[in-house]
C-alpha cells in the first residue's frame, strides 16, 4: 500500500474491501473505577494502568478526567474509546463555552454521554467503556451528582458505584461503609474507604495496579490528585502453601 | 437595481416595499370570482352550501362537486379555482386517516384545518429544502365544517394560509352581501333545520339563476351522523321549507 | 468440528449482542374508576445489583403511566420517546392525549423498530377518556392488547398466575365473576405480589413504587422490599 493511501486511511476503520469494522472486543483496557458520595461532594478513584490483554502495557495513564469546572469523568474499558470521548468533550465544552458563556453542568454532561453511548450501541458499534460521571451542580443548590453509563447505554444513579471487578470486590465494602452515611461521611473517611477498596482490588484484581489517582468534586470545584502508590503488605504470601512453594 | 413597483408581483415569494405579497393577494382576489359557498354553525352541527354554476344546459350538474368529505366527521366547501383543491383535499384526507391510524380517534377539526393551511404557503422555493408542491399560491378558499370534542366548528382558510374560526361565513362571488345577510339573520341558538333554510335563503339572494335542487349543493356535519351530503330529493324538501317561510 | 460449525461459531463470537436484561418486574391492575401500577426499583446486570433505586415507572400525562421491564436503556428511551410524542400531540391538537391514543401510538413507535426492537415489555396504564381504569400490555415489537391486569418482567411467571386467580377470579368455584376489586384490595394485592416474588426472584427487590391513579390524580407510595 502506498504511503498516501495509508495516510488517507489514518484514523479510519474502513477496511480494504470498503466495509466498516465495528468494535467486537476491547484491546487496551483500564480496570475498575470507584466513586462515592460524601458530605461535601463526591470522590472517585482509579488506577493508572492500561492493560494490553494480560500485559501491563501503559503504567502512567490518567483515567480520571475533569470536564468543565465541577465534573469528573472516570473511565474503564477501552482506552482509545475513552480518548475519543475526551476529544468529544474537549470540543463540546469549548463550543458550549464560546456560544453562551455557560459551562455544562454534571447532569447535562451525563445526559450527553449517555446519549452518545446509547447511540453507538444502537449502531451496534459500541464505545467499549463503563463510565462514572461525578460532580456538584452549583446552579442546583450544590446538588451532588453520581451517575453510571456503559457500552449498552444502561444508566443509573446511586450514592456508591464501581465498574468492572470493583463492582464485585469494592462495591460491597462501599455499600457497607459509605452508602448508609453518604450525607455525613467526612472527606478523610471517604478518602480512606476508597484507598482501602483500591488496596483490596490491587490484591485481588490481576489487571490492577498500585499506582492510583483520586479525585474529588466539591462546591469549590474539581481536585484530582497526582498519581501515588498504595502501601501494600505481601507478608501473607509467605504463608501460602501450594502453587509450587 | 431597484425594482419598479409593478415588478414585485413577479416573484411569488417577493415582498413589495409596502410589505405585501402580490401573488398571494391576487390569489385571494381569485376566490372572489368563484361561485359562492356558505357555512353556518349551530349547536347541533354545521351546514355547508354552495352554488353550482350550470353554464350550459348540456352540462351534467351532478359532475360538479364543491362540497367534499374529508373524514367521517369533517366536510369542506370551496370557492375559487376548485381544481386547486384536489391537492389540498388529498392532503387533508391523508392527514385525517393518519391521525386515526396513529391515535385511534378522529382528528380534531382545528388540527385538520391547520394542516390544510400548512400547505398554503408551500409554493415557490422552500426555504428549508422542503419540497414545494406548487409554483404559485393556491387559488381556492375552503370552509371546513366538522365536529369533535370541542363541539361543532366552522373554519375558513384562504390562500395566505390564515385560519379563522367562524359561526357563519360566506366566500366567493357576492360574499360581501351574503356575509351581511348572515350577520343580520344568524343567531347562536339556531337549530340545524333553521341553518339549512338560512343557507338556502342567502344562496337564493346571491345567485343569479333561480335556485333549484340541481344548481346547489348542501351538506351537514352532525355529532350523531357525521358528514352527510343532501340528495336532490332532500334538497327539494328544504327548498319547499324555504318557500313556505317566504 | 466441521468447518461450517466452526465458521458459524466464529461469526457468532464476532458479533456483539446489543442487548442486556436488567431484570425487574412491573404490574398494573385496572379497576372500574382507578388503576394501580407498581414496579420494583432494582436494576441488575447478571448477578450484580447496579442500583437499588432506579424507577421503571414513567409518567406520560396526569392520567397515564408507563411501566417497563427488560432492557433498562431501551425502556428509558422508549418512555422518553412516548413522552415527547405526547407533548407534541398537545401542541398540535390543543388537548391532552388520552390513554387509548397513547396506547395505539406506543404500538406504532415500537413496531417501527420491528427489526431492531426495544427489548422492553411495557405496560401502559391509567384512566381512559371515560375515567375508567385501563391497562394496555405490549410485546417488544408492539403487539398490543387492552387487558384488566398484567404483570411483566423477571417475576411475571410468579405473579401473573396469582393475579389470574385473585383478580381474574380464575379456577375459583362459587364466585361472583362480576365482582370487581376495591382500590384498597388491588393496592394490597400489588404489595403482596411483590413481597412474595422478591422471595423467589433474585432480580426483583429493594424498593416498590406503587402508583394509584384515580379521579383525584396520581398518588405515589414507596415501600421497601427485601435488600438480599
Amino acid at each position: 500500500m502506498s504511503s498516501s493511501l495509508l495516510l488517507s486511511k489514518k484514523n479510519s476503520d474502513v477496511t480494504e474491501n470498503g466495509t466498516y469494522k465495528h468494535t467486537t472486543s476491547p484491546i487496551v483496557t483500564g480496570t475498575s473505577v470507584l466513586a462515592l458520595k460524601y458530605k461535601d461532594g463526591v470522590m472517585m478513584a482509579s488506577d493508572c494502568l492500561a492493560s494490553y490483554g494480560s500485559l501491563a502495557r501503559f503504567r502512567n495513564v490518567r483515567r480520571l478526567q475533569p470536564i468543565g469546572t465541577h465534573t469528573i469523568l472516570g473511565a474503564s474499558g477501552e482506552i482509545s474509546d475513552f480518548q475519543f470521548i475526551q476529544n468529544q468533550f474537549e470540543g463540546l465544552m469549548l463550543k458550549e463555552h464560546v456560544e453562551d458563556g455557560q459551562k455544562l453542568e454534571t447532569s447535562s454532561i451525563y445526559r450527553y454521554l449517555s446519549n452518545v453511548m446509547y447511540g453507538r450501541r444502537s449502531k451496534v458499534d459500541p464505545l467499549w467503556n463503563k463510565y462514572i460521571v461525578a460532580g456538584v451542580e452549583p446552579s442546583k443548590n450544590n446538588n451532588i451528582f453520581l451517575g453510571f453509563v456503559d457500552l449498552y447505554g444502561t444508566t443509573y444513579q446511586s450514592s456508591v458505584m464501581a465498574t468492572g471487578f470493583g463492582a464485585h470486590i469494592a462495591l460491597p465494602i462501599m455499600r457497607k461503609y459509605a452508602e448508609p452515611r453518604a450525607d455525613s461521611l467526612t472527606e478523610e473517611e471517604a478518602s480512606k474507604i476508597l484507598d482501602d477498596c483500591m488496596r483490596v482490588l490491587y490484591y485481588r484484581d490481576a489487571r490492577s495496579f498500585n499506582k492510583i489517582q483520586k479525585a474529588k468534586v466539591t462546591a469549590q470545584g474539581v481536585e484530582i490528585s497526582e498519581p501515588y502508590s498504595l502501601s501494600t503488605n505481601w507478608d501473607f504470601a509467605e504463608s501460602i502453601i501450594g502453587y509450587g512453594s | 437595481m431597484f425594482l419598479t413597483r409593478s415588478e414585485y408581483d413577479r416573484g411569488v415569494n417577493t415582498f413589495s416595499p409596502e410589505g405585501r405579497l402580490f401573488q398571494v393577494e391576487y390569489a385571494i382576489e381569485a376566490i372572489k370570482l368563484g361561485s359562492i359557498a356558505i357555512g353556518v354553525k349551530t349547536s347541533e352541527g354545521v351546514v355547508l352550501g354552495v352554488e353550482k354554476r350550470i353554464t350550459s344546459p348540456l352540462l351534467v350538474g351532478s359532475s360538479i362537486e364543491k362540497i367534499l368529505e374529508i373524514d367521517n366527521h369533517i366536510g369542506c366547501a370551496m370557492s375559487g379555482l376548485t381544481a386547486d383543491s384536489r391537492t389540498i383535499i388529498e392532503h387533508a384526507r391523508v392527514e385525517a386517516q393518519n391521525h386515526t391510524f396513529v391515535y385511534e380517534e378522529h382528528i380534531p377539526v382545528e388540527s385538520l384545518s391547520q394542516s390544510i393551511c400548512d400547505l398554503a404557503l408551500r409554493f415557490g422555493e422552500g426555504a428549508h429544502g422542503e419540497e414545494s408542491i406548487m409554483s404559485r399560491p393556491f387559488g381556492v378558499s375552503l370552509l371546513v365544517a366538522g365536529y369533535d370534542h370541542k363541539g361543532p366548528q366552522l373554519y375558513y382558510t384562504d390562500p395566505s394560509g390564515s385560519l379563522v374560526l367562524y359561526e357563519a361565513k360566506a366566500i366567493g362571488a357576492g360574499s360581501e352581501g351574503a356575509q351581511t345577510e348572515l350577520q343580520q339573520s344568524y343567531y347562536k341558538t339556531m337549530s340545524l333545520e333553521e341553518a339549512e333554510v338560512l343557507v338556502l335563503k342567502v344562496l337564493k339572494q346571491v345567485m343569479e339563476e333561480k335556485l333549484t335542487n340541481s344548481n346547489i349543493q348542501l351538506a351537514k356535519v352532525t355529532p350523531s351522523k357525521g358528514y352527510q351530503i343532501h340528495t336532490a330529493d332532500e334538497l327539494a324538501a328544504i327548498i319547499a321549507r324555504l318557500d313556505e317561510q317566504e | 468440528m466441521s468447518t461450517e460449525i466452526q465458521n458459524a461459531a466464529k461469526s457468532h463470537a464476532g458479533r456483539w449482542e446489543p442487548y442486556v436484561d436488567n431484570g425487574g418486574t412491573s404490574l398494573a391492575i385496572a379497576g372500574p374508576d382507578f388503576c394501580i401500577i407498581a414496579s420494583d426499583t432494582r436494576q441488575s446486570e447478571g448477578y450484580s445489583i447496579n442500583t437499588r433505586y432506579d424507577s421503571k415507572v414513567h409518567q406520560i400525562t396526569d392520567k397515564v403511566l408507563f411501566a417497563t421491564s427488560g432492557y433498562s436503556a431501551d425502556g428509558k428511551k422508549l418512555a422518553e420517546n412516548i413522552k415527547i410524542q405526547a407533548e407534541k400531540y398537545l401542541d398540535k391538537n390543543d388537548k391532552i392525549i388520552q390513554a387509548p391514543s397513547i396506547a395505539q401510538m406506543t404500538s406504532i413507535i415500537m413496531y417501527q423498530k420491528r427489526f431492531f426492537p426495544y427489548y422492553v415489555f411495557p405496560i401502559l396504564a391509567g384512566l381512559d377518556g371515560e375515567g375508567k381504569g385501563c391497562v394496555f400490555s405490549y410485546d417488544p415489537v408492539g403487539n398490543m392488547e387492552r387487558v384488566g391486569f398484567q404483570v411483566y418482567g423477571s417475576a411475571s411467571a410468579l405473579i401473573q398466575p396469582f393475579l389470574d386467580n385473585q383478580v381474574g377470579l380464575k379456577h375459583q368455584e362459587n364466585v361472583d365473576k362480576n365482582r370487581t376489586l376495591s382500590k384498597q384490595e388491588a393496592f394490597d394485592l400489588a404489595i403482596d405480589s411483590f413481597t412474595s416474588a422478591t422471595e423467589r426472584d433474585i432480580y426483583t427487590g429493594d424498593y416498590l413504587e406503587i402508583y394509584t391513579v384515580d379521579s383525584t390524580g396520581i398518588h405515589k407510595e414507596v415501600r421497601t422490599l427485601k435488600f438480599d
